[in-house]
Parts: structure tokens; C-alpha cells; sequence
């Protein structure tokens, strides 16, 4: 659907896009998902067309768009800003994109703003002026006013970033319904990891220009491919590791184990760095049985969440604290800090990088 | 008591600032040509007077031709200028920026005075459009700096959007971008306008054959009987410029508030 072929981007001598490669199947939630700065907007503004490639290709749908101007392309962008037309209503502005296409009158124009307002919540919100609007239905109207043109491909720069976190949350579960209902390749930007893995059907984790890894929610949370994409997605302990056998480690503080090669990631040599997440680590509490691979430790510090707590763990005094995230349960005490804890890991859930 | 003293400067600025003004229609309608009190009792036969006198006619179209044509070259200009510097970033911005903005602190005489120098050596002939080309560059800035606060309060992305919506570049400017400019065109064109019209030095230098009004009206001060006429053409000038003023500064509010922005200034 969308092909793009190291495509490279320079502002003067500023390399923003650093050979982009990427295939983005038909029907698709794809996000593009980074710090700020990393060049998502750029590559998504080349994408709409709004930005000149200085290098490789882009391609929907099979053609290529090199001599395409963004209007005539086949997708539709929802802006950082909304960029809602302050001067219109509501319904001008959702019906704004139809009024060049000469084969709709008035009356089915009417009827196609209509279904897009309700599609989105905003039925009745037609005569409204828009500037008079709250972030949410500006958001709404954007959706509206780019989805009323049956695009290939919609394209979404942070819809969500300006929103609270409640409204955020729902607007996440109604773009993944609507995307669903449509069926149509929806590529959103954004810098908050937690929305990507919950909305995304894959991920594309980028840094300084540059695709680190395009991978699923889950492959990418549960087999980052280096320090850095753990780093960026979720949480994550890393110890000090060495590689003592073919698949054979022995980590800081952990001990030896026998770690599976889809767990050791490219470019780990004798030294390395164990990754753990804080969900894999448990803390034993009194009168369970002691596990095969658990360490003794001290909790040094904690933090109360409601449903979960998280404990700073110290192995060895002198070393950074691993952290541990654990559910709370009927029952379970939450531990103070100086207690001495004994931890349960799973060498299956543990990553080997690079050191 | 600081208040106090405050007050009393304000109000004796004020009365500076506009007793002379308001002593214009007060003589307008003396009758009497001398300009002193006590005041002779009401006329309005200086307003028929100037009815009368056909070099006052040509002038007034002299200056209304002018003031157009100014007003229009500048706001086109202006709105390329304004567009330009809070849209683009390019090299050697700010001092192009700065050089276009100059006339607005520069003395008039001076901007008057090397114009003619060139236009002298040039060889070409003073004419109303000499008079025009000065009063587009003095009136050019004013313009400039209405129009940067709408092109400025403009969020940059709506033109995009209504490309993205399928608009050419050029229709997204006339769909979108002009109409919410609009209002700071009409002011920035009004205002011009009145400083074109309004405009002493670089029209008493440029001007051909044919004077425009401010320098018909001071080349009339040299005819003590005529002063109460004059008297009455400088209210009728006041009251147009005022009126015209308020046009531009009701525009311009309207503007904002149509969009839902903030108030930033503006001139009045
Ligand atoms: N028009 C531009 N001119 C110069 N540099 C730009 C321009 N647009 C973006 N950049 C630079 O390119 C980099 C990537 O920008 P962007 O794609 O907006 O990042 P993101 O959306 O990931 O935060 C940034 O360092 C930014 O400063
Ligand atoms: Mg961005």
C-alpha cells in the first residue's frame, strides 16, 4: 500500500530522514512512534506530500508519487492543530474537501456531511461555528473533514496530545473502531508510547532520522532489538551480563543461565547487558516455595500505584536498584523500604543486548 | 496623591494634544475671516466657498486618485511582504525585513528630498505617479505591520489543510487564507489610504503640475482671506480621515473576533 524506499529528507545540512525503509500493508494502524525531533512529522509530511523527498521513493498503491502534488493524492491528514477553518461551520468545514468534486450535488453533499458528523459523535453539530469548539470535537471535526473524502490512506500528526488524559483514552478507542470500520491504512504519529501499543497494529520506533525497529506491540515490547528501543518502550532493568557458554550467561547479581538465541540480540559479544522488565522480576512473599531462579536483595525504596506497587530492589550494596512492579493483590502486603525481599526470575523473559 | 498628579498630566497632554485640533472647526464655522476671538457668530458659508473653487476640485481628485492608487500597490505589496516573513524562513531575512520597515522611522524630508534627487537625475518628469511611487514606500510598512498580525495570528497549517483537501496552492490562498486575512487587507488598505491622503512633505516635493490637497491647502495659507476656507477644508480632511480610521480599527476587531484570536495590537 505504502512502499517507502530509503527515502531521505535534508533541511540545508540538517539530515532529518536517514534512508527510510518501509512497507506499509493495505488496512493497517501504523504508527510512527519516537522522541521529538526524530523526523516523524517530516516523514509523514512527505508522505501527505508536503515535504520534498531528497532521496529514495515513496510509492501508494503501487505509483509512485514523486510527481503527485498533495492534492491529488490519495490521503488525508489530520493536523497537529486541527487546523480547523475558523471562518466556517462546522458542517462547511467537514464538507469542504467535496466541493470540488463535480459529481456530488448539494443534496448528496448534505447527506455525506451528515453521516461524517455521526460517524464521529457530532451529529446536530453542523451549524456550529467551529472556532467555538472544545478540543475534543475540533479533533472530531478534523477526523470527519479528512475521512469524508474516502482516502486511501489517513494520515495523523499527535491527534491526541492536546487532549486530557480522559478524553484521550477514549479518542484512542474510537480511532481503533473507526480504523476498523473503514478499513482503511491509518498511519499516526505520535511520542507516547503507551498510545502506540495500544492502538498500533505495528510500530515503527524511530531515532535521530532513522527506523530502529518496525515491529508488533508485543514483539516490540517483548524482544526489543536494542538498549535504546527498551529504553524508549516501557520500562526496563538492565544488568551487567557475560556470555560464558554458546547460550550460556551469567548475569550480575542473577547468576548463570541458559538463555534462548531469539532472547540475544544482534551485536552481543562476550560482554553484554541482561534486560529485564519489571513485571518478570516477583518478589516472594512468606510461605511460597522458592523458585529455581530467584536472588536475595533489599528493598530500598517504593512506590504505591492503587492496583500495582513498584520496589527499587538493591542485589549487591553498591549497585542501582532494579525495579519490580507488582500487582496488588488481597492479602499481599506492601512492603516497606529496608526490608530484606527474596526475587523470582524467568531466564525466558530476559533480553541480551550489546553492551 | 501620585494619582492625582498623573491625572492632571494626562489631562493637560490631552488638551495639547488636541485644542489645536479642535480649534479647526471651531474657525470653520466663525464668521469672520480674521482668526481670533471672540468668535463672530455662526456661518457655514466657508463650506459653500470651497464648492466654489475649481482649483480645490482637481486637487481633491488629484489626492483621491492618488491615495487609491497608493493605497492599492501597498497592500499588494504588503501582503506578499507579510506573507513572506511569517511564513518563510530564507536568508538575509531580517535586514530585508529591516530595510522594508525602514521609511517608517526615516525622516519624510529626507525620503522626500533623495527621490527627488533621483528622480532628477533620471530624468523624469514630476507627476502624480512620483507622487505615488513616494507615498507607497512610506505607506508600504504601515501596511506590512497590520497585515504581519493577521498573517501571524493565522495558524500556518489551515492552508495546508484545505491543499490536503484537495485545493490547488493558489485556491487554498483564495478559499481559506484570504478570506481570514480580509479584514486586516481592508484595514491595512485604509490606513494607507489616509496617510496618503493626508501626506504633506513627499507630495509637496513630487507633485507635478498638479497639487494634491494638503499642498493646495498650504499654498493657500498665503492668502489671509482665505484662511476660513482652509479652516473649513482641514475639518472636512479631519472628519474623512477619522471616519476612514475607524473603518480600518473595526475591521481589524472584527476580524479578530470572527476567527476566536487574541487581540495583538494593531495601531488604534
Ligand atoms: N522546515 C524545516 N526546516 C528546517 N528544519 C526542520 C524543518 N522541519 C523540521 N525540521 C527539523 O527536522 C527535525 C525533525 O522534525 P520533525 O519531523 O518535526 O520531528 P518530530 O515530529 O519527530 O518531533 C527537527 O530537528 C526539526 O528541527
Ligand atoms: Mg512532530
Amino acid at each position: 500500500m505504502i512502499g517507502l524506499t530509503n527515502v531521505e529528507k535534508y533541511y540545508g545540512d540538517y539530515h532529518a530522514l536517514r534512508g527510510i525503509t518501509a512497507n506499509i500493508p493495505e488496512g493497517e494502524f501504523f504508527s510512527l512512534l519516537g522522541p521529538s525531533g526524530c523526523g516523524k512529522t517530516t516523514l509523514l509530511r512527505a508522505i501527505a506530500g508536503f515535504e520534498h523527498l531528497s532521496g529514495g521513493s515513496l510509492t501508494i498503491d503501487g505509483q509512485d508519487m514523486s510527481r503527485i502534488a498533495p492534492h491529488r493524492r490519495p490521503t488525508n491528514m489530520v493536523f497537529q492543530s486541527y487546523a480547523i477553518f475558523p471562518h466556517l461551520s462546522v458542517a462547511e468545514n467537514v464538507g469542504f474537501g467535496l466541493r470540488k468534486r463535480k459529481d456530488i450535488n448539494r443534496d448528496a453533499r448534505q447527506r455525506m456531511v451528515d453521516e461524517a458528523l455521526d460517524m464521529v459523535g457530532l451529529s446536530g453539530y453542523g451549524s456550529r461555528r467551529a472556532h467555538a469548539l472544545s478540543g475534543g470535537q475540533r479533533q472530531r471535526v478534523a477526523l470527519a473533514r479528512a475521512l469524508i473524502l474516502k482516502p486511501k490512506v489517513l494520515l495523523l500528526d499527535e491527534p491526541l496530545s492536546a487532549l486530557d488524559k480522559k478524553m484521550r483514552e477514549q479518542m484512542q478507542a474510537e480511532l481503533r473502531r473507526l480504523q476498523r470500520q473503514i478499513g482503511i491504512t491509518f498511519v499516526l504519529v505520535t511520542h507516547d508510547q503507551e498510545e502506540a501499543l495500544i492502538m498500533s497494529d505495528r510500530i515503527a520506533v524511530m531515532f535521530d532520522g532513522q527506523i530502529a525497529q518496525m515491529d508488533a506491540p508485543q514483539t516490540l515490547y517483548r524482544r526489543p532489538s536494542t538498549r535504546r528501543v527498551a529504553e524508549f518502550i516501557g520500562v526496563m532493568n538492565f544488568l551487567p551480563a557475560a556470555r560464558v557458554g554458546d547460550e550460556m550467561f551469567d548475569v550480575a547479581g542473577l547468576g548463570k543461565a541458559f538463555i534462548d538465541r531469539s532472547q540475544v540480540m544482534n551485536g552481543a559479544g562476550t560482554d553484554c547487558v541482561a534486560g529485564l522488565r519489571p513485571e518478570t522480576l516477583s518478589i516472594l512473599f512468606d510461605g511460597s516455595d522458592v523458585p529455581d531462579h530467584s536472588f536475595e536483595g533489599t528493598i530500598t525504596d517504593r512506590a504505591y500505584y492503587g492496583d500495582m506497587t513498584y520496589y527499587d530492589v538493591v542485589i549487591t550494596p553498591g549497585t542501582a536498584p532494579v525495579t519490580i512492579s507488582m500487582k496488588n493483590r488481597a492479602g499481599r502486603p506492601i512492603l516497606e523500604p529496608n526490608t530484606k525481599a527474596t526475587v523470582a526470575w524467568d531466564p525466558r523473559s530476559l533480553i541480551i543486548f550489546g553492551a | 496623591m501620585k494619582g492625582g498628579w498623573l491625572r492632571i498630566y494626562a489631562i493637560v497632554y490631552l488638551i495639547f494634544l488636541y485644542l489645536p485640533v479642535a480649534l479647526l472647526p471651531i474657525f470653520a464655522f466663525n464668521d469672520g475671516t480674521i482668526i481670533a476671538f471672540p468668535l463672530q457668530g455662526f456661518t457655514a458659508k466657508w463650506f459653500l466657498e470651497l464648492a466654489a473653487i475649481q482649483a480645490l476640485h482637481s486637487a481633491l481628485w488629484n489626492s483621491l486618485f492618488i491615495a487609491l492608487v497608493t493605497a492599492t500597490l501597498s497592500t499588494l505589496l504588503a501582503i506578499g511582504a507579510a506573507r513572506a516573513s511569517t511564513r518563510y524562513k530564507f536568508p538575509g531575512k531580517a535586514p530585508i525585513m529591516g530595510a522594508i520597515m525602514l521609511p517608517l522611522v526615516l525622516p519624510e524630508i529626507i525620503v522626500a528630498v533623495a527621490l527627488l534627487v533621483v528622480l532628477l537625475q533620471l530624468g523624469i518628469g514630476l507627476t502624480s505617479w512620483t507622487v505615488i511611487a513616494g507615498h507607497t514606500l512610506i505607506c508600504t510598512p504601515f501596511a506590512i505591520a497590520i497585515l504581519s498580525s493577521s498573517f501571524q495570528g493565522l495558524d500556518a497549517s489551515v492552508e495546508e489543510a484545505a491543499i490536503d483537501l484537495g485545493e490547488t496552492r493558489w485556491g487554498a490562498f483564495r478559499t481559506i487564507t484570504l478570506p481570514l486575512v480580509a479584514p486586516g487587507i481592508i484595514s491595512a488598505f485604509l490606513i494607507a489610504f489616509t496617510i496618503s491622503l493626508d501626506e504633506f512633505i513627499i507630495a509637496f516635493f513630487l507633485t507635478g503640475a498638479e497639487p494634491t490637497l494638503p499642498v493646495y491647502l498650504w499654498s493657500q495659507l498665503r492668502f489671509p482671506t482665505r484662511i476660513p476656507a482652509v479652516m473649513a477644508l482641514g475639518t472636512l480632511l479631519l472628519l474623512a480621515s477619522l471616519i476612514i480610521l475607524s473603518i480600518a480599527e473595526y475591521a481589524r476587531r472584527r476580524g479578530i473576533a470572527r476567527t476566536g484570536g487574541k487581540d495583538s495590537g494593531g495601531f488604534l
